[in-house]
Parts: structure tokens; sequence; C-alpha cells
């Protein structure tokens, strides 16, 4: 029996729910779906805190496209936040048709960065 | 080219915050919006958005915060958030809130108000910064490399919208207008919805080429008859005023509390329609929490 206030690591949902903070639960991470662009279609899971998109070999997710810069865009994860910044490319990125120079993300935002077009899932498999 | 301006919406939602899973994607702060310009920290309405807005600042590092206040006018959802902006209470902060109509500063008197001891625990005179109260002359303030101008509105007890010309920029905040009592042409866009809503050449002079726009549009066109006199805007009003002052970008903003996400959508899509079926070359969006331009 486990002390009173205290978690019993075995009739908990230890696997189930996910509790570390900035993980969706069940260990779901937000992905991009990459829709349009060269190498579409493809998926892309936002595994660390810091995702970097663009053309060179610097990039985290580096997509052969001579529309995009270098050092394109930044996903970034702060606890259950999404959020993009641009970083000064040369193509801009836009949100849902806007052009945006940092956004929060949600379920079902396009992303687009010259000729790629990402659709954002908040917790894909 | 110039310095470019960054606009940051903190708020977007009208009358009343809205949490929940509901309206995350627009948000449920209400009207907050920062411009920066240079060295300027300019902030329009002080909603629930501006706590928000107070914590980045010093999230931020800057070791002194200097921001200038514009209220649309001081009912609760403008001004709700200002006991809650961290940098109020910080002895190096300096803080000046502007008043349309000269007289006494009414506006620095009403957010003392609202933090009487009956509404709030700490005193207005206990903020560490230094706030001071600054009036506009003939509906013009400078900045010295930003000039600001203001509009009078419609909307019960009246409110005010301004221009802020940043460098080649110009940006219009014009929240809380019931723009819908202002056509010209009433009767024929009463007989035809789909008519050009013509707006007072005064009111169309001072959003004239807009690089942005934010306009209360509140509400559908099926809605508004039940609200008139409320002192909010038709979304597809506010494409009309856009398109027929040429501006480049509109954002949609003051979000009705009764609004999901997806309700907000389809009022935004139908104001695209409208302004699809003019050949428009306005871009017009849905003023969403968290989203920042540069222009
Ligand atoms: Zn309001
Ligand atoms: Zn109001």
């Amino acid at each position: 029996m486990p002390k009173t206030g205290s978690l019993d690591p075995d009739s908990t949902l230890a696997g189930q729910i996910s509790i570390v903070s900035g993980l969706p639960r069940g260990g779901k991470l937000p992905t991009l779906e990459q829709v349009r662009g060269p190498g579409a279609p493809r998926r892309f899971p936002l595994a660390i805190a810091e995702t970097v998109v663009g053309r060179g070999q610097q990039a985290n997710v580096t997509i052969d496209s001579a529309l995009l810069s270098r050092r394109h865009v930044v996903f970034r994860r702060s606890g259950p936040e999404l959020s993009l910044a641009d970083l000064d490319s040369q193509n801009g990125v836009f949100v849902n048709g806007v052009k945006a120079h940092s956004a929060v993300l949600h379920e079902g935002d396009t992303i687009q960065l010259g000729d790629v077009v990402f659709v954002l899932h908040e917790a894909a498999e | 080219m110039s310095e470019p301006s960054f606009v940051r919406f903190w708020g977007t939602r009208g009358s009343i915050p809205t949490p929940g899973h509901k309206t995350r994607r627009y948000g449920g702060n209400t009207s907050c919006v920062e411009i920066r310009h240079g060295d300027f920290e300019l902030v329009c309405d002080g909603g629930t958005g501006l706590r928000e807005l107070g914590l980045d600042l010093v999230q931020r590092g800057r070791p002194r915060v200097s921001a200038h206040l514009f209220f649309s006018h001081m009912h609760w959802d403008h001004i709700q958030g200002f006991p809650f902006f961290v940098p109020a209470y910080a002895k190096d902060s300096e803080i000046v809130v502007y008043d349309v109509e000269a007289g006494r500063p009414r506006v620095e008197e009403l957010l003392h108000g609202q933090m009487r001891s009956e509404y709030f625990p700490v005193n207005f005179g206990d903020l560490g910064a230094e706030i001071r109260a600054r009036t506009f002359e003939q509906n013009v303030v400078e900045l010295g490399g930003v000039t600001v101008r203001s509009f009078e509105q419609a909307h019960p007890g009246k409110s005010f919208a301004y221009a802020f010309e940043c460098g080649e920029k110009k940006i219009v905040y014009a929240t809380d207008s019931e723009l819908d009592l202002l056509l010209t042409n009433q009767d024929e866009a009463g007989e035809d919805p789909a008519a050009l809503r013509r707006l007072p050449a005064a009111l169309v002079a001072f959003v004239e080429g807009a690089d942005l726009l934010i306009a209360d549009g509140q509400y559908t066109d099926a809605e508004y008859p039940h609200k008139i006199g409320w002192g909010h805007a038709r979304a597809n009003t506010v494409a009309d005023l856009a398109h027929q002052a040429g501006v480049k970008q509109c954002a949609v903003f003051h979000h009705d509390p009764l609004h999901s996400d997806d309700a907000v959508e389809q009022k935004i899509r139908a104001a695209c329609d409208r302004l699809d079926a003019r050949g428009s070359r306005t871009l017009l969006f849905g003023a969403r929490e968290g989203l920042e331009l540069k222009l």
C-alpha cells in the first residue's frame, strides 16, 4: 500500500499520462506536416525545444528550396505553448496567409515559407 | 528604408475576458496592442492583455521600461489590465498616459479610481513608476519620431481612434466604434447588404493608406440588428472601410465574447469574401493573440 499522499508507481497511470511539463499527453509530439514544396509529403516532429528550418546545413530541418533562407524560421516549444519566429528570412513567414514576424501557433495552422507549406499538428503520432 | 515597426496583439477579445478551449486560437484577453518603433514602446489600451505584455517586457530584460499608453476609452475591458502591469510597480519605469481632450487629466483619474481600496488591494499612489499625464493638442501629439493623431468615434460615452505615423508606416488603432451608425448611404446599404457601406470622408481620410488598420469588427451582419447602439461594428463594414481607405492590411479586432474560434473564423471568412468580390487589394484577417507583425 502506498503511503498517504505519495504516488504508487504500480497503480498510477505512468505511460498513459505524461506529467513532464512541455510534453503533450501520451508523449505525442507536435509535428509539422509538409504538404507542399521539395520533399513533400513528409512530417517533421518538433522534438527539441528549438527547431530551425532552412535551406542550410546549420538548420535542424533542411529543405532544398532556393526560396528558403539558410536559417529561415525557428519553432519553439515552451511548456504547452508552440510559437515561431522569422529569422530575418528573405521571403518571410506566412501564418494562415498573414506575414508574421512571430506567432503563437495552434492546431491546423498553415505556415508558408517560399514554396514550402506546413500544416501544424499540436500532438501527432 | 526607414526603421521597421513591430505590432503585437496581446489581447483581441471584446467586452470581457473569455478564457477556455473554445477561444484558444484568437485568445481570451481583452484589448491590448503593442507597437514598437525604435526605442518607442507604444501601447494601445490596457485590457487584460496588458498584464502579459508587462511580464514580457520584464522578461525581455529591459532595465527600464518607458511606455506610452493610449486608451481608446475607459470601459472595463480596456483598463482592467493596468493594475497588473508589472512595470508600473518598478521604481525606474516611466509611463505616460494620454488624454485626447484638454482639461483635467481624466485618464489618470480613472486609472486611479479602479485601484481604490474597495476594488483593488494596492493604491495607485503606491505604484513605483513615474506616471505622467499628457494631453493631445488639437488631436495631435508629437513624440519626436512618432506622430500620433486622434479621431473621435461613435461609442456610448465616446471613444477615440489613434493613427501612429512611425517613419514611413501608418498604423491605425480604431476599436469600439459603431461604424454602422455612420454610413452615409444608410438606405442603399439597408436595402442591399452587398452594397459598399460608405463611411464619412473625414473618417476615410483618417484611415487612408494605412499599412495596418486594427478595427473593431465584433459582429456578423446577422447579429448586428440585435446589438444596435452597443457601440461596435459589423466585420463586413470594417472590410468596406478598409477597402475605401486603401488600407494594406486590416486586422478585425474586439471579437465578441460569445464567439468561439470557429465563429470568429466564419465572420472573418465572410469579410474576406466581401473584399474578394470587390477585387480589393486589402488583406483582411482576424486579430489573434500572440501574433506579431513587422511593418
Ligand atoms: Zn471594448
Ligand atoms: Zn467600450
